[in-house]
């Protein structure tokens, strides 16, 4: 049988931190985050607030680090999507993933746009064309509120109901939506299909992904008994 | 047959290890006179006058009469003061009688916790007075120390200044202390101690000098900038008076860049100044992939436009992270290991 051997890892530079990060960056930790869009560099000084104040003096003083390729200051350039897309990626293929979130894009456009023209007139403010706002608010949607850990207590494990951080909420529902694409999906159904199609009925709060997260949510509600297990 | 002829010295066991040599006062000023002396044998040698003779002139005639070609500049002959060569050292801690002079010695960390302990003392001492203005119903003064344009002293400098190593573990909870301290409202009164705790950082961070614009014969101004990213160089050039039309390499981005993000990222410092149709670009790249020679070109357009632009907007560029280089390269593979991360797959027999 082969040992694997793991050599302690320690980073090339002096890290000036207190707590040692479990996953290192080639960054100093005083390197602050790049603020890349436009138009909060236009502000003038009065209307800033006491803290935007100190972090603007703070940025000053502080260097920051490069921003990375995907984010942009264009007005196609979107923090979601683009952790969307990355989510979607296999193997590193970006081209590939980029080219299909942009065919989702256009396909949700489109089915939008045949409702639109197909509409009476009183019906036709109501209807959403733009895409992005389709997939925020969809996505917005399908965020669980709680979610359940595994505790073990005296020998068994329980389903506690947890509160979930921002990320962790936008994490999950993004993870179903393309699990639920994957999986359960004809063989001949195109991934941009699929996904606009899902995506439509989790703006209209219907579909798979909305059923499990009320699912997750009946869940949490049955296992209330045991939120005091929670010690954090 | 075994050996039986021991010495005294290592028939006593449970001796601890000997530690750094202690240098006496008497050793160190021998020294000094001595390097004092060579200083002016050395000045005499090669002709030079021996009152003006400095320590760059020193490290040149060193440099010239032992010439060494050993890579690390540490290795090399030098002949420097003896306060630089032989570390600075605690002199010895106790009399003749053998006690201590400090109440603390035997903690083994006397002067960080004597350090400590005076913290503390100010911290009580701002509460006392804090106590006092409330009971005389003074205002609290709160002046907003300017935390932006200072910064607490490093681990190495502490050690430095206490001659004692210290923990990662220590030095926190002595920042964590003077924060503390810093926090309180009526800290203006022990303003003196904490100075001598922190330093001052440069309030802005354009230490890079922008270089002016050229003009070529024409009489376009332009300006050039070098940058990298992974193992991709380029340098770009950028033309003042132009369509906005980009060449890499002698070929259009539109062919050299056939993906989408990589075009993006060429115009993003263009269309963060709003400078989009105004500038020509005639750049040249090598190494790397795809994304890391878009990545190099971003960073050379970028710098070549600060000399276009005014210092404001230099300093938001420099915010929105388009005039760093990119440390980020690829880790190395380890030996026990598949890879940088993946370890090899684990068989139970």
């Amino acid at each position: 049988s082969r040992h694997s051997t793991c050599t302690g890892l320690q980073p090339p530079f002096s890290c000036s931190c207190r707590i040692m990060p479990v996953r290192w960056s080639r960054y100093n930790p005083s390197y602050l985050e790049p603020e890349v869009k436009k138009e909060s560099y236009q502000k003038p000084l009065e209307e800033l607030t006491e803290e935007e104040r100190e972090q603007m003096e703070l940025k000053a003083v502080r260097p920051i680090k490069a921003a990375p390729p995907t984010l942009s200051s264009s007005v196609f350039s979107d923090p979601m999507i683009s952790k969307f897309t990355n989510m979607m990626m296999k193997s590193g293929n970006k081209v590939l993933a980029r080219s299909l979130m942009s065919q989702t894009l256009e396909a949700i456009k489109r089915k939008q746009l045949e409702k639109y023209h197909k509409a009476p007139e009183n019906e036709k403010e109501t209807i959403e064309c733009n895409p992005y706002v389709i997939f925020h608010q969809a996505l917005k949607n399908c965020q669980p509120i709680i979610g359940l850990s595994n505790i073990t207590k005296g020998g068994k494990t329980y389903q506690v109901p947890v509160p979930l951080t921002d990320n962790r909420k936008r994490f999950l529902a993004m993870k179903w939506l393309i699990t639920e694409c994957r999986e359960n999906k004809h063989r001949r159904t195109m991934m941009p299909e699929k996904l606009s199609q899902e995506l439509l009925l989790a703006f209209n709060n219907e579909g798979p992904v909305i059923k499990k997260k009320h699912v997750l949510h009946k869940m949490a509600e049955a296992n209330r008994a045991y939120a005091h297990f929670r010690w954090w | 047959l075994r050996l039986i002829c021991t010495t005294t010295a290592v028939q006593r066991k449970n001796v601890g290890a000997p530690g750094p040599e202690k240098y006496t006062e008497a050793f160190i000023k021998k020294q000094i006179e001595e390097f004092n002396l060579g200083k002016r044998h050395l000045a005499n040698m090669m002709g030079e006058d021996p009152e003006t003779f400095t320590q760059e002139d020193i490290d040149r005639a060193i440099a010239y009469l032992f010439p060494s070609g050993l890579f690390d500049k540490q290795a090399r002959p030098m002949m420097k003061h003896p306060t630089e060569v032989f570390p600075e050292q605690r002199k010895i801690q106790w009399g003749e009688d053998g006690r201590p002079f400090h109440f603390l010695f035997y903690t083994g960390k006397q002067s960080y916790y004597s350090l400590m302990h005076e913290t503390y003392e100010k911290f009580l001492n701002v509460q006392k007075h804090q106590d006092q203005l409330i009971a005389q119903d003074l205002p609290l003064q709160k002046e907003k120390r300017n935390l932006a344009g200072s910064r607490w002293l490093s681990k190495i400098e502490l050690e430095e200044m206490l001659l004692e190593k210290l923990s990662d573990d220590d030095y926190s909870r002595f920042i964590q202390l003077l924060q503390k301290l810093v926090a309180l409202p009526c800290a203006d009164i022990e303003e003196n101690y904490i100075q001598k705790f922190s330093k001052e950082v440069p309030v802005q961070l354009q230490k890079v000098v922008i270089e002016p614009l050229q003009y070529d014969e024409r009489g376009v101004a332009f300006s050039t900038g070098e940058g990298k990213r992974k193992t991709a160089r380029a340098t770009a050039v950028v033309y003042d008076n132009g369509t906005g039309k980009i060449t890499v390499n002698g070929t259009d981005i539109l062919h050299y860049f056939p993906v989408l993000q990589d075009r993006e990222q060429l115009l993003f410092p263009f269309q963060f100044l709003g400078r989009i149709g105004k500038h020509d670009m005639v750049c040249t790249v090598s190494g790397g992939g795809r994304s890391a020679q878009a990545g190099a070109i971003r960073l050379a357009s970028a710098k070549a436009l600060r000399s276009f632009v005014t210092e404001k907007e230099v300093e938001f560029m420099r915010q929105a992270g388009l005039l760093t280089v990119d440390p980020r390269v690829k880790e190395r593979k380890k030996p026990g290991q598949e890879g940088p991360r993946r370890k090899f797959t684990w068989k139970k027999r």
